[in-house]
């Protein structure tokens, strides 16, 4: 039997380990690296340390462990969950809009839980980071208005419509949203600070508590996202034959976008505008493994996470002592990605 | 006996424009229907009610039961459809795209158990397409793709197969091929098949009866040696044609010149 030939694509377990094994490696790696560097022997029996029935001595100074437990540790964690989260998010907007070039940035929802999170932080009471304070409430509202905003202007354009009329609306969009959040920082100076480098993402002021704000949203968005990964698929082949196949098209969208929403503007609201990582990553799983919406989402979650990680090492090594901001490196590697996606998308997705 | 489709005063109405008006049209199990008309004439839009993608007025019964009462994925259990221009999805390789035609009978998050990839398999292989099954849908030819998307259609395991001109970018080999396939699957698969077809001559080869639709209505139906009538055709399509005996039963729709057209051009001065 050529059984084997004909099977479909489908995600292969060495795949999931190899991109796990990427993700510990870079987990690994920004623990290890900063301003004091740790030792790798040290930092690793102080992480099997904290499993149960495991005793083992460091030899960690104090200053060391709290380094490792309460800066980088945390840092390393949200970056991956921030990553993961907005890779998995423009692999969904990218099926649900048929288009190659949507990005949770790119569409306007990063600029619109921006918007909504400055208002949280600017107006709201004592912020203390929930998840069910006006916090991530706001950054979803705000979220959901920058994506509906694109998604009307770009729907209403008539004559010429491609894939660039959305991401062209989405640029407007986000640029508006961008200017009215710029000012009301402007107007709130004493709270400047806080939401200081939001346009080019930060994620140097983080700790557990913030973890722990994003986890819920995220872990749901992304669950939401897979389970739909397969109706993404069937998407492929346009609304008009998605129906003939028994599927709805419209509540797919609504699902997916409505998940995809959620989770981008849980992880804004922590870590500010990084952009570019929704497209990087979802395009090179399709290049390597396959353009199966089955195995695009679960793989951009994973090396979306490693991605952001290595991103945010780069950031804060790069010119030591400074730190650059995230945003900046995903730029830099992320723009020119997306003029190649760009060159390769012509007449797709109209 | 019941129909297996049954389209009872049925009528469109798309962006203010009544598409179809008052259809009526009944195709027994097992049946093969041959629905032709002039560009226009409402044929897409017909199999497109069937598919439930437009809505309609009037009634629309698959195997007895009304349309409108079936659920999404129980309707694509029941009707299968072979569009005239699929959309083909970049990178998908031609077993993953016959997969899709298993959709309506998957679970919500569970994927395909062995009986789909059976199904799959056995498809494949039933169109000569097990060599291809790896390549990208988007580089095959148009005898192969028309193949392929036949088999998306045939792994929905509906009994009732719609094709919008299954043959329309072929050149005459792939087009018998093509239909002698479909001719063969309905034995064998005992389909019920609905077809918009634009070819007169092969229209009236294949099809059990022909439904001849013009400005979004019936306008005649029956064998192929009643629908296809130089009248009609005159009428509906404006072109004058003759129909000739094959010599082994079936008949040959051929256009011809009308005497005034010829006189008209001869009476131009020529070189």
């Amino acid at each position: 039997m050529n059984g084997d030939e004909i099977r479909p694509s489908h995600l292969r377990w060495w795949w999931l380990a190899g991109a796990f094994g990427v993700l510990a490696g870079a987990g690994l790696l920004s623990i290890l690296l900063g301003a004091v560097d740790l030792d790798a022997p040290a930092v690793l029996a102080s992480l099997l340390d904290r499993v149960p029935f495991v005793d083992l001595d460091s030899g960690l100074s104090s200053r060391e462990e709290a380094i490792l437990w309460e800066l980088r540790l945390p840092r390393v964690v949200l970056g991956g969950i921030v990553g993961a989260t907005l890779a998995v998010a423009g692999g969904a907007y990218q099926g649900s809009f048929r288009n190659p070039l949507a990005d949770p940035y790119l569409l306007g929802v990063a600029a619109g839980a921006g918007l909504g999170a400055t208002i949280a932080i600017a107006y709201g009471p004592s912020i203390s980071a929930t998840p069910f304070g006006p916090l991530p409430t706001l950054a979803f509202l705000g979220g959901l208005g920058g994506v509906v905003a694109t998604y009307a202007i770009g729907y209403s354009v008539r004559a010429g419509r491609t894939a660039v009329t959305l991401i062209l609306a989405g640029v407007a969009v986000a640029s508006f949203l961008t200017a009215v959040q710029t000012y009301l920082q402007q107007r709130n100076d004493e709270t400047l600070r806080e939401v200081y480098g939001w346009i080019l993402g930060r994620l140097s002021t983080v700790g557990w508590s913030e973890v722990w704000m994003v986890l819920p949203y995220v872990v749901v968005a992304s669950a939401l996202m897979l389970a739909g990964a397969r109706r993404l698929d069937v998407l492929s082949v346009g609304d008009e034959e998605a129906v003939t196949l028994g599927v709805d098209p419209s509540r797919v969208r609504l699902v997916i976008v409505l998940a995809a929403t959620l989770g981008t503007a849980a992880v804004v609201a922590v870590s500010g505008l990084i952009g570019f990582v929704g497209i990087i990553v979802p395009h090179s799983v399709r290049i390597v493994f396959g353009t199966s919406y089955r195995i695009v989402l679960p793989l951009s979650i994973i090396l979306g996470g490693a991605f952001l990680i290595v991103a945010d090492l780069l950031a804060r090594t790069i010119a030591a002592p400074a730190e650059i901001p995230i945003g900046v490196v995903t730029a830099f590697f992320g723009a020119p990605f997306f003029a190649i996606v760009l060159r390769s998308s012509r007449g797709i997705g109209s | 006996m019941t129909p297996e489709l049954s389209l009872s005063d049925v009528g469109v109405v798309l962006d203010g424009r009544e598409i179809l008006r008052a259809v009526n049209l009944a195709v027994e199990g097992g049946e093969w229907v041959g629905l032709i008309g002039p560009n226009g004439a409402g044929k897409t839009t017909l199999l497109r009610a069937v598919t439930g993608a437009v809505s309609f007025t009037g009634s629309l019964t698959i195997a007895g039961v009304s349309s409108p009462m079936l659920r999404r994925r129980a309707l694509a259990q029941g009707v299968a459809l072979v569009p005239q221009h699929p959309v083909l999805p970049h990178g998908m390789a031609v077993v993953d795209y016959v997969l899709l035609g298993r959709t309506p009978h998957l679970g919500q998050v569970t994927g395909p158990s062995r009986h789909d990839l059976d199904v799959v398999a056995d498809v494949l292989g039933a169109l000569s397409l097990s060599d291809l099954a790896r390549r990208d849908v988007t580089t095959l030819s148009g005898g192969e793709l028309q193949r392929v998307v036949i088999a998306r259609a045939l792994a929905q395991e509906a009994p009732i197969l719609l094709l919008d001109e299954p043959t329309t970018a072929l050149d005459i080999g792939k087009q018998q091929a093509v239909l002698e396939l479909v001719h063969r699957l309905r034995r064998t698969r005992r389909l019920t098949v609905l077809s918009a077809m634009h070819d007169l001559t092969i229209a009236g080869q294949f099809p059990d009866r022909l439904v001849l639709l013009a400005g979004g209505r019936v306008v005649a139906e029956g064998s192929a040696a009643r629908v296809l009538e130089p009248a009609l055709i005159q009428r509906h399509y404006g072109a004058t044609v003759r129909i000739l005996d094959d010599g082994a039963g079936g008949i040959v729709v051929v256009p011809v010149r009308s005497q005034d057209d010829i006189n008209a051009s001869n009476a131009r001065p020529t070189k």
